[in-house]
């Protein structure tokens, strides 16, 4: 009876997550030129050659300052937009639709429209700052400044996401657990910190979850906005996997760099289940 | 409970009854470890698939031994194009007329991306994947990564086939695809950089009307534009270091009497080249009238935003359509070694994929013959800017109507064909600019980088080039 159900949806899953999943790990064993008919065998070659790779370091530090951050600031503002459209005031429904429009638009679409936004020369932003007789950061040349416009487009563009699985959350909260923490003379922010953020835990370990999965694999961004530059300052991970294969042709490498990559979300999936649910409270 | 996924929403009771339960002995250990075992085979063996491993037979063929003779065209067949400098219009209309002029094959045009890079990471899936084109474009820093790969076919005895008047291609662009005693593409949308500046500017500030004859004069030149109160962010804007820098540099790096590289032997940490990068950093570290532009340096001077730059002979016709002032063009400067030839080669040829048949191939060399026609490149080139390929190519009518091509097209009698660190070293234009990149915006040592890059370089011949030369 469970493979009458479960049958098709195994054959599924097994030809089109796991199947390329282990050619992927076969081809990283090879010294590969994507577009060559042939290749050659080198085992653990490309992964020992990206371990000893000084760049890897800087990729990985890249990989992480852009996760932290984005998963950081989509979780807690994501709680705090939630919160104001929890609340009764008028035009509820359409902010609620404006708030999470961002999420549902192409990530080309809205890389294209923040570049024009962020540009030095002719973009919004910069005649902003020029109105209070300054000017912005060099978001093209800088490496640091380049990460700090990908990240705020990336938490602009999923803050949305955030919201609307946090507000259905805060939906759900007992009203009778409020009300009995007024009655006990307990603040509003000492009955959102004590009673709702923790109700609210289940909803921010899956949040964690799947946004750090999805940052972890962000790509359009990165590709329509700085192209993983300025000098690499924008390469993650991911981005890696792209120009080593379609950029550099070295699809065994690059292959072994996604085997890397997967390993690190394995990782860090695996040590929040171990870790932060123990911190969630399952009421 | 069996949380799912409202485990991940807060619940004020215990489980809902009368939920569809899975029998415990349902999907036992052993029926899991034998599901899990015989997957694990399948999918061991499905991933076996990919190139062959095979020892050897990874050198290019240097020759065709096809019989064009007794071969009939396909008649159906595919041109990628990425459109470069805004030519789907001209390129729809060549097809177009090329299906009205016979009957034996139709060629469908396909914008197989937005870029070089684009088209050439369609055609590498494609080489993998299936889907080839009959005819495809590929920049200069694409086509011998093809040929390394065996992806093309030498095309000489099936140009012959064709005949395609081949002498009367303009020699530089021609022989930039020669190589082992073969031709792998035909030139199509070739370029070369050329200086623009604003006359406006020039004139405000009491320059001549021309582009400078080299750098360093233009380096008297840039602080009286500077001071001229044009409201210009910068005197000269360089290419993205993303872009196109590692391509223009060629022009400072052989005006330095260096060059990035001899054939194989790579040179770009020798000290001309280093003079060379190091006066460009104190133009945009120290002087500050030079700045590197964030997306498009053709923009920048075609808002007025900056008083020259360095761009392809494929803007042209964009810049002159969108400025607002007179623009001039010259030939690149020189440099205190050398003022020529310093003027880099560049833009793209067409060549045909070697995994299709014969027939598709006879097909694709047919088209190619039409869209390599003289008059045809002159309307290519009049809706571009791109240089004309044919030397027999009239035009008159071209240059009437925008005198400044003219100039770029005079500029192919000193065009150099670029280094082939640059060219052929996949990835090595990107190591390139990076290094540009480090000291022009970061302001590091010139020659630390130029030591590293060398580095990186030598690392990419020998693991992905020298290996498969012939």
């Amino acid at each position: 009876m469970f493979l009458a159900f479960a049958g098709p949806n195994l054959v599924l899953i097994a030809l089109f997550t796991y199947r390329p999943l282990l050619t992927n790990v076969y081809y990283s064993t090879l010294d590969w030129n994507l577009g060559s008919r042939t290749a050659t065998p080198v085992g653990f070659g490309n992964y020992l050659r990206w371990f000893r790779d000084p760049t890897s370091l800087d990729v990985l530090r890249v990989t992480a300052v852009f996760t932290v951050a984005t998963v950081g600031a989509t979780l807690l503002l994501g709680l705090l937009l939630a919160t104001a459209l929890n609340r009764r005031i008028r035009g509820r429904t359409a902010a609620r639709a404006v708030v999470f429009a961002p999420y549902v638009l192409s990530g080309v679409g809205v890389g294209l429209v923040w570049l024009f936004i962020f540009d030095p020369t002719y973009g919004a932003l910069s005649a902003l700052l020029r109105l209070w007789g300054t000017t912005g950061p060099d978001w093209y040349l800088d490496r640091s400044w380049a990460l700090v416009m990908v990240i705020v487009v990336y938490v602009w563009k999923n803050l949305g996401y955030a919201a609307v699985v946090y507000l259905a959350a805060l939906q759900s909260v007992p009203q009778d657990v409020l009300d009995a923490a007024a009655l006990d003379g307990a603040g509003a922010l000492r009955r959102f910190t004590r009673i709702t953020v923790p109700l609210l835990s289940p909803t921010t370990f899956f949040l964690m979850v799947t946004t750090m999965l999805s940052s972890l694999q962000s790509f359009d961004l990165i590709q329509v906005m700085t192209k993983g530059g300025p000098l690499d300052g924008t390469t993650t991970l991911m981005y890696q996997v792209y120009v080593e294969a379609f950029v550099n042709g070295r699809a065994g490498y690059s292959a072994a760099v996604a085997t890397i990559l997967f390993v690190v979300l394995l990782l860090a999936t695996l040590l929040q289940m171990r870790f932060l649910e123990r911190k969630v409270h399952y009421a | 409970m069996n949380p799912g996924l409202s485990r991940f929403l807060p619940s004020r009771s215990g489980d809902i009854p009368g939920g569809l339960q899975v029998p415990d002995r349902a999907f036992d250990r052993r029926t899991f470890l034998a599901l899990a075992g015989a997957g694990a085979g399948a999918l061991t063996l499905a991933a076996c698939a990919g190139p062959s491993t095979a020892v050897g037979g990874s050198t290019p063929s240097a020759t065709s031994t096809t019989d064009w003779a007794g071969v009939k065209p396909a008649k159906q067949v595919s041109f990628w194009s990425n459109h470069p400098g805004g030519s789907q219009a001209v390129e729809k209309a060549l097809v177009e007329k090329f299906n009205a002029s016979q009957s034996a094959i139709t060629v469908t045009l396909v914008t197989a991306g937005a870029s070089y890079e684009e088209v050439a990471q369609r055609f590498q899936t494609a080489l993998t994947g299936g889907g080839l084109p009959g005819l495809v474009m590929f920049s200069d820093v694409w086509w011998f990564r093809y040929y390394l790969n065996q992806s093309i076919i030498p095309l000489t005895s099936l140009l012959k086939a064709v005949k395609v008047d081949t002498a009367d291609f303009r020699p530089s662009f021609y022989s930039d695809y020669r190589y082992a005693g073969e031709q792998w593409a035909v030139p199509y949308a070739r370029s070369t950089p050329l200086f623009y500046y604003n006359k406006k500017h020039w004139a405000t500030a009491g320059l001549p009307d021309r582009a400078p004859k080299t750098w360093n004069e233009f380096a008297e030149w840039a602080p009286k534009l500077m001071g001229a109160g044009l409201g210009t962010q910068k005197a000269f804007q360089y290419p993205a270091v993303a872009g196109y820098a590692g391509w223009t540099f060629q022009n400072n790096a052989w005006g330095w009497g260096g060059a990035y590289s001899h054939d194989w032997d790579l040179t770009i940490d020798a000290q001309p080249v280093v003079s060379a990068l190091d006066w460009i950093r104190k133009g945009v570290q120290e002087d500050k009238w030079a700045g590197v532009t964030a997306n498009d340096q053709a923009a920048d001077i075609a808002s007025g935003a900056v008083s020259a730059t360095v761009s392809s002979t494929g803007s042209l016709v964009g810049i002159l359509k969108s400025a607002t002032f007179d623009v001039g063009v010259g030939f690149l400067p020189g440099g205190p070694a050398a003022t020529e030839p310093v003027c880099p080669s560049g833009g793209a040829g067409i060549g045909i994929p070697k995994a299709i048949t014969p027939e598709e191939q006879l097909a694709a060399a047919t088209f190619l013959k039409f869209l390599t026609l003289p008059e045809n490149t002159v309307a290519f080139s009049a809706a571009t800017g791109y240089i004309p390929t044919r030397t027999s190519a009239d035009t008159s009518a071209l240059t009437a109507k925008a005198p400044q091509i003219s100039t770029a097209i005079d500029q192919i009698a000193v065009v150099r064909t670029q280094d082939r660190a640059r060219v052929f070293l996949p990835g090595g234009d990107k190591a390139i600019a990076d290094g540009f990149g480090r000291v022009v915006t970061q302001n590091d040592d010139p020659q630390t980088v130029l030591t590293a890059v060398k580095a990186q370089l030598q690392d990419i011949y020998a693991r992905d080039v020298k290996p498969k030369l012939v």
